[in-house]
């Protein structure tokens, strides 16, 4: 690494024949560097540190057993990139890719809803009116998840392409639409689902890491962003892959090598260079630059646009979205090593499952405010599922792992010990809530705080904050996305609406970049 | 500078620190109020105080625009980047033109930027932009200090601008260039300036003063007051369209209110082929073709008015936005935003009842056509294919 690093980095030393540079490895950055090798531009892939993946890595407990860290799930993997990256080929596949979810109530109860949402509302339950109530939710709500897919997809270059979209629904849709785009998810499921189970567990459905509580306006249309992915062609599913996400990125990483793909790791970038209104090339922050006609920045739109193009050079109005307040609320996430692990198959039947406890709506509301105001809650959406179980290959012989995300808990900038164990508590005692015998067999925690991830990547905390409305961060996307300077296209986090792996993003910026390199120039 | 537009129903304007002077001055005793600040419209009479200015020298009270100090390592590239003003390139002393853009290239304002130091501009608006100031400043080295509260400001027009400043005893090598010094105890910025075609000085000093400064004019300097009324028609005889009358801001305007640079005849105050500003890539790369026009008439009726209908071939195609008697073109001027390419052979107006039918208006030149064309030509001759 070392030798490399002062190979491309020491000062005055600039470097051409390049086409295109792809600063920042993280999950977009490989696919869209990807998509550049395989269209047979000679490109660079640069990333910050000494591994790719961004967050998403394999970490291990101090036992040595393995824990996918990042995402746990995916649920928005773009279809077109992982067959225009031929992605199966290169080692991508799932252990699980439908999984049911099984939500617990404060009261001990519980409900199970297939993994295939448009057969949740054919769940069993002893109320037919609540029941048939939901599958009509249900199918109103994917019905329009469906229709809002290019919504949440950075693709349209202006608010016009929205407004026309959703001038073309269907007249009930329409209305429907425009119900969903301003209200609350209270609102909505006051009219649709009154009371009984449903309301609650598609309460905390709606506001798991959303920044926004559910009783806040604009909070519905986090649910359809969430509906609005397919995997494996099914609708708002969600899968877990072979090796946990790490093994996306490997994947991701080999369709790059293949498509000769000169990853350069551990080399970061200070600058990218504009001259006469183009991008020209990177600087590093050793001094030495590297020179191509096409940039594309897969670093936070804050490292990317503040401070490697300079404020001096952004649109006032962009400048001020990309710098407005993050939501003060962000989510954690614990891995557990559990000691025993389950033989019998009921049990295992569960642990293949994602597990939600789902706090009683009123309750989540309270868990927001004390959030926001820097208060741990006491009540926490968790979502946990059981890695080993799900992938054989996580497994071992001795020890269970879990992996939860617990939602919602303050934005912490700095978190002591005190503090984080306190966080850590308050998720045992919701964990406790619907597995009480859990907390007894806990042989090693990594807790993983937003703070944490911000500190690794040297990025501002903010940036792994909850996100604020959705229409705001498809707004954002559309403009960061845009491309207005000739030669750079952007594809980092906030070219993309919600969490999770997509690489949409990545496939669009570099769909666009290539576009320009045939055209021979930006006009 | 431009004066924005009046706000007529603004309740108890401010008096500004040259109202006491301007009042007692005041024969006609019509006023009105821009920015919150009270106006004299008339003094004597629009067509003496007209004549003053284009023969001799007037003065006016321009305390109602809005004035920012702007300082910092990074006040070129701040004001480089919130207007179209060539900042980095200007050398202490220097002025120069602009407008600020929003994003997509909708113009919001007009502006005047002048070096007085290295790291001291000053930037003059029509209206105030304090945010907009505030979120541009977003990341750099620089500020923008509101100093329209603090300061007097009055502009000497007229081709016997320098004459009168001399006989006050106020005439220094500032005048030609944008500075500040100390003039007879006062510490005084001046800096050149243009209303439309008619070259000026315009004084800024602390508002402590604004009455000696005023005083010595006028009894040395041997210079009237000019009002709005008499400056308006200065301003459409040069072709400055007015914000707030001739276009709305990108600000407050409704989508088919938002006007380019090029639509209101000022391509040449947002060149495309200098450095970056904000709104330049909307301008270059998202900005529809121009549809509109702002056009200057000469029109053969005294009875036009604001909002009478435009026509050509006999299609409605915009309407009146500002106009004035010109004492020299002995007609009406006006200034009408039509939709393009623009009728060569000239418009039709409308006349308000009792009178019926539509009255001929030519479209006559200006100081600020001849600018912007002259700007497309060499833009049309240029090599960069990119634009």
């Amino acid at each position: 690494m070392s030798e490399t690093q002062g190979q491309y980095q020491f000062a005055g030393r600039i470097e051409g024949g390049i086409d295109a540079i792809v600063v920042g490895a993280g999950f977009n950055g490989l696919v869209a560097a990807a998509y550049l090798g395989r269209a047979g531009l000679k490109t660079i892939l640069l990333g910050a540190s000494a591994d790719v993946g961004g967050g998403v890595k394999e970490r291990t407990f101090a036992s040595g057993l393995k824990y996918p860290d990042g995402e746990h799930l995916v649920s928005h993997l773009d279809p077109v990139m992982i067959e225009d990256l031929d992605l199966y080929r290169f080692g991508l596949s799932y252990a699980a890719r439908r999984l049911d979810t099984v939500y617990f109530f404060e009261d001990g109860q519980s409900l199970h809803l297939s993994g295939d949402l448009l057969r949740a509302g054919g769940v069993e339950y002893e109320d037919e009116d609540e029941r048939a109530a939901f599958a009509k939710f249900m199918e109103e709500a994917l019905e329009a998840a469906a229709f809002l897919r290019p919504v949440f997809e950075p693709v349209g270059g202006d608010a016009k392409a929205f407004d026309k979209l959703i001038r073309s629904a269907p007249a009930g849709l329409a209305a429907r639409i425009n119900q969903y785009l301003l209200a609350s998810v209270d609102d909505v499921l006051d009219a649709g689902l009154p009371s009984g189970l449903f309301k609650t567990a598609m309460t905390s459905e709606a506001a798991f890491r959303a920044g926004a509580a559910p009783n806040e306006p604009f909070s519905f249309m986090e649910l359809l962003r969430r509906w609005s992915g397919e995997v494996s062609g099914l609708q708002g599913a969600l899968a877990f892959p072979e090796g946990g996400a790490p093994a996306v990125i490997d994947a991701l990483r080999r369709a790059a090598q293949a498509a000769k793909v000169d990853i350069r790791e551990a080399v970061p970038v200070s600058s990218i260079l504009i001259e006469k209104d183009r991008a020209a090339g990177v600087e590093f922050e050793g001094g030495g630059q590297l020179r191509a006609p096409l940039i594309i920045a897969a670093c936070n739109a804050d490292r990317a646009f503040q401070r490697m193009i300079g404020p001096a050079e952004l649109d006032l109005e962009f400048q001020r979205a990309l710098l407005a307040p993050a939501p003060k609320i962000a989510p954690a996430s614990v891995h557990l090593a559990l000691s025993g692990v389950a033989r019998d198959e009921k049990t295992e039947e569960n642990m293949r499952r994602r597990l939600v406890y789902a706090p009683p709506p009123a309750k989540l509301r309270r868990a927001f405010a004390e959030a926001r105001a820097g208060d741990i809650p006491e009540d926490l959406i968790v979502e946990t599922i059981f890695p080993g179980a799900l992938d054989g290959g996580l497994a071992s012989d001795s020890l269970q792992t879990l992996s939860a995300i617990a939602h919602p808990l303050p934005f912490d900038l700095e978190a002591d010990e005190k503090r984080r164990e306190a966080i850590q508590n308050a998720i045992f005692s919701n964990l406790e809530k619907f597995a009480p015998e859990i907390t007894g067999r806990i042989e090693e925690t990594a807790l993983r705080l937003a703070a944490d991830r911000a500190g690794e990547a040297g990025e501002k905390p903010s940036v792994f904050a909850a996100r604020g409305p959705v229409i705001r961060q498809a707004a954002l996307a559309r403009a960061a996305a845009a491309g207005n300077i000739g030669g750079f296209y952007f594809c980092g986090p906030e070219a993309q609406v919600g969490a999770g792996l997509s690489g949409l993003a990545g496939r669009i910026a570099a769909k666009r970049a290539l576009k320009e390199s045939r055209r021979g120039g930006f006009s | 500078m431009i004066f924005p537009a009046d706000d007529v129903i603004a309740d108890n304007p401010r008096a500004s620190p040259l109202y006491a002077a301007a009042a007692a001055a005041n024969d006609a005793n019509v006023w009105t109020s821009v920015n919150g600040w009270a106006v004299a419209r008339v003094f004597t009479s629009v067509e003496k105080e007209y004549k003053a200015a284009k023969d001799g020298a007037a003065i006016a009270d321009l305390g109602p625009l809005s004035r920012y100090a702007v300082r910092g390592g990074d006040a070129a590239l701040f004001l480089s980047r919130v207007t179209t003003a060539p900042a980095a390139r200007l050398d202490p002393g220097d002025s120069a033109r602009g407008l600020m853009l929003d994003y997509e290239g909708g113009v919001i304002d007009l502006a005047e930027v002048s070096r007085l130091s290295d790291d001291l501009f000053l930037l003059t608006t029509p209206t105030p932009h304090a945010r907009r100031l505030q979120l541009a400043a977003r990341g750099l080295d620089a500020g923008a200090e509101d100093i329209s509260e603090a300061v007097a400001a009055l502009g000497v027009f007229g081709p016997g601008a320098g004459e009168a400043l001399t006989a006050a005893g106020m005439k220094t090598p500032g005048h030609e260039v944008a500075s500040s010094a100390m003039v007879r105890g006062v510490e005084t910025a001046a800096r050149p300036m243009q209303f439309g075609a008619l070259p000026g000085v315009e004084l800024i000093f602390p508002a402590d003063e604004a009455l000696t400064v005023w005083e010595r004019l006028v009894r040395r300097g041997g210079v009237g007051p000019i009002g709005l009324d008499a400056l308006e028609t200065l301003r459409i005889e040069s072709g400055a369209p007015r914000p707030g009358v001739d276009f709305i801001s990108a600000d407050h305007a409704r989508a088919s209110g938002r006007r380019t640079p090029a639509e209101i005849g000022l391509p040449h105050l947002a060149p495309l082929d200098r450095g970056w500003y904000n709104g330049r890539r909307g301008l270059r790369y998202t900005a529809p073709k121009p549809t509109r026009a702002l056009v200057t008439l000469l029109i053969d009726d005294d009875r036009s008015a604001p909002g009478a209908a435009v026509f050509s071939g006999g299609k409605a195609v915009g309407r009146i936005t500002s106009c004035a008697w010109s004492p020299t073109a002995k007609r009406v001027i006006a200034f009408a935003d039509v939709s393009r390419p623009i009728d060569g052979k000239g418009y039709e107006i409308s006349v308000p009842p009792p009178a019926e039918g539509n009255v001929p208006g030519k479209l006559f030149e200006t100081a600020e056509n001849i600018l912007a064309r002259a700007y497309l030509a060499a833009q049309a001759s240029a090599t960069d294919s990119r634009s």
